[in-house]
């Protein structure tokens, strides 16, 4: 009597979850008509929005910006998170869990504020505008995102490891980059990945951030949106997707997606 | 005689980390600084005008009942996804993909494929005009709708995994026993899954309740500039008016109800949930 209603639920769940990349799928699909946009029936396909895209330096610009910025936020991010989740887990002081606490809590912030609250101050410092202000906004942003999974495979570390090659001579520097930093390599690399793809793909807090000087590609897409919506703003989309898929892919081949619904060992 | 010589030296690691809080810190106490010192000096005049200017509390009532509409609907959205990936272990991976990508790629690219779909030209309404199921144009952006379709769409990832977080740490065993015990399929789930999955859902609803209070993207595009939220006005005030006091008042109070919606949230949920699962 059960299966029937277990089989709707199924297909439901299975409709809600494809739901999910439908509107990705859209753009993708508009993104190789010639037309410009989805019509019925759909019309001649080809790649001349990628073309003009590809042609535009505007979009070539904005694009290796934020493939610039990602990468940079990416390393000082999770070196900035296994130094200090390090220095934590060796000395592990009375105030580690308030200090962990202090260290998400700009998760905790709707990104409107935080944005406001960056421009404030990197305006006081005179970094607004600057592709190093975005950097440093972006630092704060992704922070968190390295921290935890750092943490986590931190905590995995046989303590008995670190105690063994301490007693054999090594010294704090031998300990730190030569055990630590292999051992807890799924947390480092899982960390660079999704700093990585969090940075390129920023938009809410780095659009009080750019200036005539910088401007990423997701702010650029967004300020196109707001003038004009040409075709090739779907070819660029497109082409957004396809790093961040890209990522996700080699986060998957590499460590697993494990990470992201596991919780942490209490 | 390692213990002695650690601390200090390992104490300098933390130095990146701290600069890092440090600006977070900074800029947070330079919003509070900002929001009291105007161009006048000393004021108290953005505050005023919040608790005086009727049009600006119905910014402030739209972003919060928007957030909460869009919070619940991602949560009873995304629970059904979470279920399947829960009881699918062998696809869990792959199904993983489908949720991860669309939460990661840039909501701004999620935001156009709505204005693509939804718009008057859109997908949608020239598919609707295709079939014959309607003349003109269903108004579906540049209102609230627009904006709760899209909001929700780009927060349920996130309440997804929230939830099947949860679902996994559940001990199979209990299911067995309570279908052992001769509970349906749907008693099971009603009885044992749901309440001990609630903790995920709240923490889903906490998260989207708070990027949606925060959001500005999504209500600029699909909602257009008349139907503003309080990201909107803080954008606005920022790029287009160069009134940091103001913008900065408006985060201020923008924290204020968010912490306030947290506050509720915790006493609904230690309302509904079972102590033992906290």
């Amino acid at each position: 009597m059960n299966a029937p209603l277990i089989k709707l639920g199924r297909a439901g769940s299975f409709a809600l979850l494809f739901f999910l990349p439908a509107p990705i799928l859209v753009i993708a699909a508009t993104s190789f008509a010639a037309a410009g946009y989805l019509r019925f029936p759909p019309g001649e396909l080809s790649l001349r929005w990628y073309l003009e895209a590809a042609t535009d330096p505007r979009w070539v610009e904005a694009f290796l910006t934020s493939l610039g910025i990602a990468a940079v936020v990416a390393v000082l991010a999770t070196a900035i998170a296994f130094t200090g989740a390090y220095a934590c887990h060796r000395l592990k002081p009375r105030w580690l869990p308030a200090f962990e606490l202090v260290v998400m809590s700009p998760l905790f912030f709707p990104h409107a504020a935080l944005g406001v609250a960056l421009v404030n101050v990197l305006a006081l410092s005179g970094h607004l505008g600057t592709a190093g202000g975005i950097v440093a906004a972006h630092v704060v942003v992704t922070l968190p995102f390295a921290w935890r999974p750092i943490a986590v495979a931190m905590a995995r570390i046989d303590g008995e490891i670190v105690e063994a090659a301490s007693l054999l001579g090594a010294d704090e520097r031998r300990l730190a980059l030569g055990i630590a930093l292999p051992l807890a390599r799924s947390g480092l690399v899982t960390a660079l990945l999704f700093t990585f793809i969090i940075s390129f793909d920023e938009v809410t807090v780095t659009m009080f951030l750019t200036g005539p000087e910088v401007t990423t590609l997701p702010v650029q897409i967004y300020a196109f949106i707001q003038e004009n919506a040409s075709p090739v703003l779907a070819a660029i989309s497109t082409a957004t997707v396809v790093v961040t898929l890209a990522v996700v892919m080699l986060l998957e081949r590499l460590i697993g997606l494990e990470f992201f619904v596991a919780h942490d060992p209490a | 005689m390692r213990t002695s010589a650690t601390p200090q030296s390992l104490g300098w690691l933390l130095l990146p980390a701290l600069l890092v809080l440090a600006l977070f810190l900074g800029s947070v106490v330079l919003l509070f600084f900002n929001a009291f010192w105007t161009r006048d000096g000393f004021s108290l005049v953005y505050f005023r005008q919040i608790v005086e200017r009727p049009d600006y509390h119905e910014v402030f009532l739209r972003t919060v009942s928007i957030s909460v509409v869009v919070a619940l609907a991602s949560a009873v959205l995304a629970y059904p996804i979470a279920w399947l990936l829960w009881r699918l272990p062998r696809w869990r991976n792959l199904l993983l993909v489908v949720v991860l990508v669309p939460w990661l790629v840039s909501l701004v690219v999620r935001t156009y494929g709505w204005l693509v779909i939804l718009g008057p030209k859109g997908f949608l309404n020239e598919a609707l005009r295709w079939v014959g199921a309607i003349q003109s144009p269903l108004p579906l952006i540049f209102n609230d709708l627009g904006v709760v379709i899209g909001l929700t769409h780009v927060l349920m990832p996130f309440a997804v995994i929230a939830t099947l977080s949860v679902l996994l740490q559940i001990d199979t065993r209990l299911e067995e026993a309570s279908e052992s015990l001769g509970a349906s399929g749907l008693a099971t789930w009603r009885r044992v899954v749901l309440p001990l999955s609630l903790p995920g859902v709240f923490t889903g609803i906490g998260i989207t309740f708070l990027t949606s209070m925060g959001a500005i993207v999504t209500p600029i595009l699909l909602g257009g500039l008349r139907q503003k939220m309080a990201g909107t006005q803080i954008y606005q005030e920022v790029v287009y008016n160069f009134n940091m006091s103001k913008a900065s008042t408006w985060a201020l109070c923008l924290l204020l109800l968010s912490g306030l919606g947290l506050v509720v949230l915790r006493a609904l949920e230690g309302a509904l949930v079972p102590k033992a699962d906290r």
